[in-house]
């Protein structure tokens, strides 16, 4: 029963997440950030840090009702990075020789600290949110790699086309280009370091069964401690004999088999103690008493973390790029973004921009907005450009740090300003002509202009060439002149984020 | 008369003297040989001037056969909506696909290479859902059909090209009218631009010339420019409606600088005002001279 539920969450994450990809209508279709919707550890890391939260975190209010009544049921059944910790768990057969490490206090500590800091303006969360972290991995690492690998394999068949294999392979990959693959194979900067990251945790199971929801788990952390009010409750009757086989299935480390020290907090609401128990000893109800642990995180070690978390907010920030005078020129925020600021106290790092981006132009930083931005989203115009009428970023960001613009909006919005290296462009620099910048650019009265001249060449050979010229008043730094510019290597037109309408202070002109 | 319909028509008069039932043979021929140069329809429903102005041509059987394997390529370069005229109207597509389909066409094939994302220059220009909604397989271009093809052309010596268009039965262009910047004008020849892989971006740096190389590697059935709308302004992809004009028009013709040609006048220019159709005319790929067109024109 728990595997259904659990394989049905965990397949309407990954239906969602496919979805997540522009079908070129204005709109999606489906509420593809639900999950992250419903995550009550950003609404309130948000809240702490923003002091505001998007409308749609009113839906994990019923997550914290629901743990409120029933416990971390959300960890052990809702879960979809619970489930694939479970789904490689099961590859180690062999039972925890000792019942596990001590380590539960982990998260909690992790959990305090981040919340300190975000009540101090950072947002640390989305590093380590379950979710946030399993939609970065995904659209980051995981799906790209997956696409590379059946791509290549039906190229391959296609290409060399085996005992006439390619005739059965090419309807095969048609249903799946149609079903399960992305539009186009995407390719992402991080993708190896956020992939890596990702595969470390699923393998920790191996070392234990959960490690991450065990020892690490911000959000299991947080729903933990709203369980120690939960109404369902774990009874144990008095024909339990005490042989210690609930202790060898919970997943949790909620020490089951140890008579009132049971952990609530730690309890994942899978019922495999009350399966297991030969007895039937074991039961889960509302009218049962306390019989638990107490929680003992150690007053020390809250003060310690809280503490750090805090003082982890001024060491981010003495970074000469919350100066205005430096900058990153390269930091273009898609479209809709906060003023930076405001921007990196909302941003989850979650991905989902980076995913729904049209063009792969949204790649995650590393340290390009600081140690705080990392996995932020940034365009890379060389990679990709803002397509002029897409406001798909805007609509997928669960915390609202990419605003959702309208068509009118979005045409309005500056991400940057292009400018030209005269040096580089054929007209400027090689009397070649060349129209790419003028001809892809957007914006209904063109901001890239020409201005006809008559030049030399080697021989001396009167030739007319138009020159292009960026209108800064038209330009909207979408960077398709950027991504489309010929002169391969260093561009002849480059986009960078000066001119940026979400900024007072990184403006050229008066 | 040129040569070629000379020959066509001796060798048909030759044939029909000598079956009896060559006669309809040579009735077709006589037909072909006082068939118009090029076709203008003018008219308020996009779907009635095309079908005017193919059947001021003969009849789209004269064209497609049943069976056959049609591909239609209308530019769908930009993520724009039909009102903005940067892609092909789509009820003009439609009419064409629907022709090609009571032809008996077996497929009707309906792509293009976009410069913005695909997925929404299809959707955004309706020509998606037009064509599929009668039929035809409006599929994205595969990478991998791309072949590198011989062209031996003044500018372009050879260039991957898109296999569909050459293992067609028959190909239907259906350009639209547009101002460019560096073409001055966008009409039937850089439509085939469209059908280039690789980094076709390089052919701005000798545009005239490569346009023609490609218009005598490529040759469509029939070319239908579309000047329902034209954009006169801030081409190819424009955006403001105030550079759109409506000239309600179809030019229907097999001649690809001749329609160019035509196509100039449409903007208050000339033939002769465009390198391209200069230089096409001058590589024997067509006539530019209007006064020694039969054109016909028709008003529905």
């Amino acid at each position: 029963m728990r595997r259904i539920v659990q394989s049905l969450f965990l397949l309407l994450f990954l239906f969602l997440f496919i979805q997540t990809e522009s079908k070129g209508n204005d709109e999606l279709g489906y509420p593809v950030r639900l999950f992250l919707d419903f995550d009550p550890l950003i609404l309130i890391s948000t809240l702490l840090s923003a002091h505001a939260a998007a409308k749609a975190f009113t839906l994990s209010i019923i997550t914290i009702i629901i743990t409120v009544l029933f416990g971390r049921v959300f960890c052990g059944w809702a879960c979809p990075l619970g489930t694939l910790n479970n789904m490689v768990g099961s590859i180690r057969k062999k039972a925890a020789a000792h019942r596990g490490r001590d380590w539960y206090r982990i998260k909690y500590t992790i959990l305090i600290a981040m919340l300190a800091s975000a009540l101090f303006t950072l947002q640390p969360v989305g590093i380590m949110d379950p979710l946030s972290l399993l939609i970065r991995s995904f659209s980051i690492g995981v799906y790209p790699t997956f696409n590379y690998g059946i791509r290549s394999a039906f190229d391959t068949l296609y290409a060399s086309n085996p005992l006439g294999a390619a005739a059965l392979s090419e309807p095969i990959f048609t249903f799946l280009k149609k079903t399960v693959l992305s539009f186009e194979q995407s390719f992402y900067n991080q993708n190896i370091l956020i992939g890596t990251i990702f595969f470390i945790i699923l393998g920790l199971n191996l070392v234990e069964k959960r490690f991450w929801c065990k020892y690490l788990c911000p959000l299991g952390a947080l729903l933990g401690l709203l369980s120690r009010f939960s109404l369902l409750r774990r009874s144990v009757s008095e024909d339990c004999t005490e042989c210690g086989a609930c202790g060898t299935v919970c997943p949790g480390n909620a020490a089951p088999d140890q008579k009132g020290k049971w952990k609530d907090t730690e309890c994942l609401y899978c019922w495999n103690c009350d399966d297991i128990c030969p007895q039937n000893a074991v039961s889960f109800d509302f009218s049962g008493k306390k019989a638990t642990a107490a929680m003992d995180l150690g007053r020390r070690r809250v003060i310690t973390s809280a503490l750090s978390g805090i003082a982890v907010v001024p060491f981010l920030r003495i970074t000469p790029l919350t100066r205005a005078n430096s900058k990153n020129p390269g930091l273009i925020r898609p479209p809709g973004s906060l003023e930076e600021r405001e921007f990196l106290k909302r941003c989850v790092k979650c991905g989902e921009c980076m995913k729904v981006c049209t063009t792969n132009g949204l790649q995650p930083t590393l340290l390009e907005a600081g140690a705080e931005g990392i996995w932020s989203p940034l365009l890379v115009p060389r990679i990709g450009y803002c397509e002029y009428r897409c406001t798909l970023c805007g609509q997928v960001c669960p915390t609202g740090a990419i605003k959702k613009l309208t068509l009118e909006e979005k045409a309005k919005v500056k991400i940057g300003l292009a400018m030209i290296d005269k040096g580089r462009c054929l007209p400027w620099a090689h009397a070649t002509p060349c129209i790419m910048c003028e001809e892809v650019c957007p914006t209904p009265k063109k901001a890239i202009w020409f201005e006809k001249v008559q030049v030399r060449d080697r021989a001396g050979r009167l030739l007319t060439l138009q020159q292009p010229r960026v209108d800064l008043e038209l330009c909207i730094g979408c960077g398709i002149c950027e991504t489309k510019c010929p002169v391969l290597g260093r561009p002849a037109i480059y986009v960078s984020s000066v001119g940026e309408s979400r900024s007072k202070e990184n403006q050229l002109l008066l | 008369m040129d040569r070629r319909r000379f020959i066509k028509l001796a060798a048909l008069t030759g044939a029909g003297l000598s079956l009896p039932d060559g006669l309809n043979a040579l009735a077709e021929a006589a037909e072909t040989a006082a068939r118009p140069d090029l076709v203008v329809a003018h008219g308020a429903s996009p779907e009635k001037i095309v079908m005017a102005a193919l059947d001021a041509m003969g009849g789209i059987r004269k064209f497609i056969s049943r069976g056959d394997i049609v591909v239609i390529k209308p530019n769908i370069g930009w993520d724009r909506t039909p009102e903005q005229a940067a892609n092909t109207n789509p009820e003009v597509v439609a009419a064409v696909v629907k022709l090609c389909f009571e032809a008996g066409a077996k497929k009707v094939k309906v792509f293009d290479r976009p410069v913005n994302d695909p997925r929404r220059c299809y959707v955004q220009s309706g020509i998606a859902s037009a064509a599929k909604a009668l039929g035809a397989d409006v599929d994205y271009m595969d990478e991998r059909k791309f072949k590198d093809m011989a062209i031996n052309g003044q500018a372009l010596k050879s260039w991957p090209l898109y296999s569909d268009i050459f293992e067609a039965d028959k190909v239907i262009s259906i350009p639209i009218a547009k101002h460019h910047g560096l073409a001055k004008l966008t009409l039937s020849m850089k439509n085939w631009m469209g059908v280039m892989g690789g980094s076709r971006r390089q052919i701005h740096q000798k545009l005239d010339e490569s346009l023609v190389d490609l218009s005598l590697k490529i040759k469509p059935t029939l070319t239908i420019l579309d000047a329902v709308r034209i954009l006169t302004a801030n081409g190819p992809q424009g955006g403001s409606l105030a550079d759109v004009k409506k000239l309600d028009t179809v030019i229907v013709g097999f001649d690809p600088v001749a329609i160019d040609s035509y196509g100039a006048t449409l903007f208050g220019m000339k033939g002769s005002d465009l390198g391209y159709v200069t230089i096409g005319y001058k590589l024997g790929l067509g006539q530019m001279d209007l006064t020694k067109m039969k054109i016909k024109k028709i008003q529905v």
